[in-house]
């Protein structure tokens, strides 16, 4: 009784605490509305019957040999690409870490192109060289038939492989070189060093690429739709139930199939997460390279051949856009940079339209998220934690037919930005919530938790602390993260696919549609414009942030 | 009274950090916690400032109590151990902030600026960002900043100890006369006990979540209550009487026998007494295990009776040397009687 008092006592009026319980207010409800809600009417979908509730539709999609063949057919390319990619991606970051060859800095800008293109463009560039009217395929008459399971392979490889090479690169970047030193003293030799000290040392960075990639390429809808030909898989399905034929309950079952891999990639990428920790010590010596003139030159080589295909696949794009008419008139022309189709340059604009909508929402939605979850610490924040990373479990394709299911609906208040470009942006801003949040509460956490405390006393209130220390110490992370969500706006196509309306076309949507009417000329010159506008992008952010960097050195404490 | 603590409590989990402390500071001195890592001394000077809550007891000011007003309605400078200078602001930013949040006017506020820049000599450094500053400057400018509202305390929480000793040195001083000249109570947290003698016009003594002593350096030195402060203050050698008749130590037993928990005495090594020949009753005979010449004294280590005593022998003692065997006296004033430690909540 007495205890009870007293904390009573306690509890006397701070306008901060309810300032702070508003703030998770602000950043969990379009969290729960724009990720949980979705989900929950997928779910509440798949088990609907005309009567009620039931297992109806798993059974009927179960029992059809067709649907469960587009299981197989989904991860039988996911297993083949992330194998192909894996060894390709390792071996460049290792040439790029471990050998002393030279234009490293040109080879890792070119690996990471393929992330300024929609997922579409590598299948693009792909038939633009081997398709039926492709350049090698007339050339040599050589009658290959790309579309189907190898074109989706290929042009995944392609497109999954900066993500593997990103990750790869980090888990080679740091070595303690006195394993290694301790290895040749002991008489190892280079297969054998390779063997028993590289790969343990990078095992965690394998398996976290390993997952990441086979749900990239498990839940890829544009190279599957460009390529795949007859070849369903989980993505296209998915959508050909719902756009092609309007079956919502047969498509929300694809979904919470697909949903699967993804949320085991998720779960075992935390698992490997916490347990990447301890492989560099603090008194770990960095390994210093040694030239050896024929490994050197094997890297180069090797680094020069998979630079140069990724040049080819987007160089074709790029050339076919100012190609007359493919194959039958190849006299160049800037005809298809007059955007003479239906709604012209208007998807282009559009795509801008979200994608700085979307940069601007995470900004403030992301950032919001990680500062609450970081520094008030109550009951809500670990839910909001988990929830925040949530949808990284959530293929596009899957959150934007849980966008269709639970806000097509008059009777729901979200309907009024249903149909708009606001309900794009968000969709984005939701759909890659979870790696804006992580590179959010990365920089969250650097900034020491006394600054607050020295803000307090004196005399400060939350929001002002928030105004004038947080936010303008974070203001590079914060710009970087509305990059990151301009970005990945302008080149999406999953969850936004089944959003867009006639007058909402987005740029990335636009390539799919026209290069699915057959002027692939047109497609190329809407991705070679997509890819320009994204590499301006990161140009400004590199400006930007030399800007910002006179004044924000030392920021760390 | 100006500052109370009543009965404070505070746990951490399975922890307690701070047990039943009552403490009472006096309008304007200069008060030192001084303890070891973990003994709770920043966790009470925390929860005087208001950024954490005490789960018992009060805190009050002038008889008012604070609990639950939080820290940014208390009016209490803090200076923190990592300086905690906001890194996106001027060094007159910095100073000015405490200023802006309690709606000061413009003309005010740039006065009360250039006054505070100049109190701690860094005029010229105004437009500088932190990481452009030395320690020492930063640590200036960070005082700098909590006394720019006039704050009705000041609080340090170790603010030297990430300096280099020289700096170190340099700033114990101008601290204590930037306090005297600005009058303000104050309340410094530190583990450094030289630190504390130095600055503190009051000493408070923590261990383990328990106030050990309060007192003036003197009084700490010259009187403490327990092993704990004995041992920590100064030098002090611990001496177990053994129970029984005769002995080397016969002559410090208190009269009427050991009452079992007072079996413990301190003596300063200063105050032990090299005598020639055994002319005192009260002498006795030790061995020297190890003599360490230190220039103004000689450190002398001790055996008697199974028991080691450290004695300083001022000047150079180069006649003696390990084996050699000294005649000691213990003059009945140098002994103190310590308690083994000091219960929670007791009184002084």
């Amino acid at each position: 009784m007495v205890a009870l008092w007293s904390a009573v006592r306690r509890r006397s009026f701070d306008s901060d605490r309810l300032v702070a319980v508003a703030l998770a207010l602000i950043v969990a409800v379009p969290l729960v509305v724009f990720v949980l809600l979705p989900l929950a009417a997928i779910l509440e979908r798949s088990f609907a019957t005309p009567d009620g509730f039931g297992l109806d539709n798993y059974a009927r999609y179960f029992s059809n040999d067709t649907f469960v063949g587009i299981i197989w057919n989904s991860l039988s390319v996911s297993a083949t690409t992330t194998a192909i990619t894996i060894v390709l991606a390792f071996w460049f970051a290792y040439a790029l870490h471990r050998s002393a060859m030279r234009f490293k800095q040109v080879f890792r800008l070119i690996a990471l192109i393929p992330l300024f293109a929609p997922s579409l463009v590598q299948a693009l560039g792909i038939l633009f060289l081997f398709g039926r009217n492709g350049l090698i395929n007339r050339t040599f008459d050589l009658g290959i038939d790309i579309y189907g399971f190898w074109g989706i392979v290929i042009s995944d490889v392609f497109y999954s492989f900066p993500h593997a090479f990103l990750i790869l690169s980090a888990a080679l970047a740091v070595a303690d070189a006195r394993i290694y030193e301790s290895a040749e003293m002991l008489g190892a030799k280079g297969a054998r060093v390779f063997r028993t000290v590289t790969l343990p040392a990078t095992k965690y960075g394998l398996m976290s690429a390993t997952f990441v990639v086979f749900t990239i390429v498990m839940t890829d809808f544009g190279n599957a739709m460009v390529i795949g030909g007859d070849f369903n898989v989980l993505a296209t399905e998915i959508y050909n139930q719902v756009s092609g034929q309007a079956n919502f309950e047969m498509g929300a079952v694809v979904g919470m199939i697909l949903l699967i891999p993804a949320a085991l990639a998720v779960i075992v990428e935390k698992w490997v997460m916490r347990r990447q920790v301890a492989v560099i010590g603090e008194r770990s010596q960095p390994l210093s390279i040694r030239p050896h003139r024929r490994f050197d030159l094997a890297m180069l080589a090797y680094a020069a051949f998979v630079c140069a295909c990724i040049l080819m696949v987007v160089g074709m794009v790029f050339y076919a856009s100012f190609v007359t008419l493919w194959p039958w008139n190849m006299a160049p022309s800037l005809k298809h940079y007059t955007f003479d189709v239906q709604n012209g340059i208007e998807p282009l604009w559009t795509s801008i339209w979200v994608s700085l909508m979307a940069a601007g929402i995470g900004m403030v939605f992301v950032v919001g998220g990680a500062i609450v979850v970081d520094r008030f610490r109550n009951p809500l924040t670990r839910a909001l934690y988990f929830l925040s990373i949530l949808p990284a479990a959530v293929p596009g394709m899957v959150l934007g037919l849980g966008y269709i299911l639970a806000f097509n609906d008059p009777a729901n208040p979200i309907y009024v930005i249903y149909g708009t470009i606001v309900i794009l942006a968000i969709c984005n801003v939701y759909h890659y919530h979870a790696q804006g949040f992580l590179i959010a509460t990365t920089s969250v956490k650097q900034i020491s938790g006394t600054f607050d405390e020295a803000s307090k006393c004196l005399g400060a209130g939350l929001l002002r602390s928030l105004r004038k220390i947080t936010v303008p110490i974070i203001m590079p992370s914060i710009i970087s993260i509305g990059v990151f969500f301009f970005m990945r706006s302008m080149v999406t196509l999953s969850a936004v696919i089944f959003l867009v309306t006639p007058k909402t076309q987005l740029a990335a949507v636009s390539v799919l549609l026209i290069d699915d009417s057959g002027n692939h000329n047109q497609a190329a010159a809407f991705s070679v414009c997509i890819m320009f506008i994204v590499a301006m992008a990161v140009v400004a952010l590199h400006f930007l942030m030399r800007l910002l960097g006179r004044r924000g050195t030392g920021l760390a404490q | 009274m100006f500052l109370q603590l009543r009965n404070i409590t505070k746990r951490f989990g399975a922890v307690t950090a701070v047990r039943k402390v009552s403490l009472d500071i006096e309008e304007g001195l200069f008060v030192c916690f001084v303890g070891p890592s973990g003994c709770g001394k920043t966790t009470l000077l925390r929860l005087i400032a208001g950024l954490e809550e005490p789960d018992e007891g009060d805190i009050l000011l002038h008889g008012r109590d604070l609990t639950g007003l939080p820290a940014r309605k208390r009016n209490f400078g803090m200076v923190f151990q990592s300086y905690s200078l906001f890194p996106n602001m001027t060094v007159a930013e910095n100073i000015a902030y405490g200023l802006e949040t309690r709606h000061w006017t413009r003309d005010a506020l740039s006065a009360r600026v250039r006054e505070m820049l100049a109190l701690v000599q860094l005029d010229d450094q105004a437009h500088k960002l932190p990481h452009q500053l030395s320690g020492g400057q930063q640590q200036r400018v960070a005082l700098a900043r909590a006394l720019a509202p006039e704050p009705r305390v000041l609080l340090l929480d170790e603010p030297l100890s990430a300096l280099d000793a020289k700096v170190r040195e340099e700033l114990r001083g101008e601290i204590r006369s930037l306090q005297s000249k600005v009058g303000v109570t104050t309340i410094m947290v530190t583990h450094d006990q030289d630190e504390a003698m130095e600055m503190a016009d009051r000493i408070v003594v923590l261990n383990a979540g328990v106030i050990e002593q309060i007192g003036t350096a003197v009084e700490l030195y010259n009187a403490p209550a327990t092993r704990f402060v004995a041992e920590f203050i100064g030098r002090m050698n611990i001496v177990a009487l053994p129970g029984g008749q005769g002995g080397a130590f016969a002559a410090l037993r208190p009269q009427g026998g050991i009452d079992g928990d007072r079996n413990l005495i301190g003596v300063r090594p200063e105050h032990i007494q090299w005598v020639s020949g055994q002319d005192a009753g009260d002498a006795f005979i030790g061995e020297i295990e190890r003599s360490v010449f230190l220039g103004n004294v000689t450190r002398v280590t001790v055996a008697v009776e199974g028991q080691r005593l450290l004695v300083e022998l001022p000047g150079a003692a180069t006649d003696i040397g390990p084996g050699t065997r000294l005649s000691l006296r213990i003059p009945p004033e140098a002994v103190h009687r310590l308690a083994e430690r000091r219960p929670p909540g007791g009184e002084d």
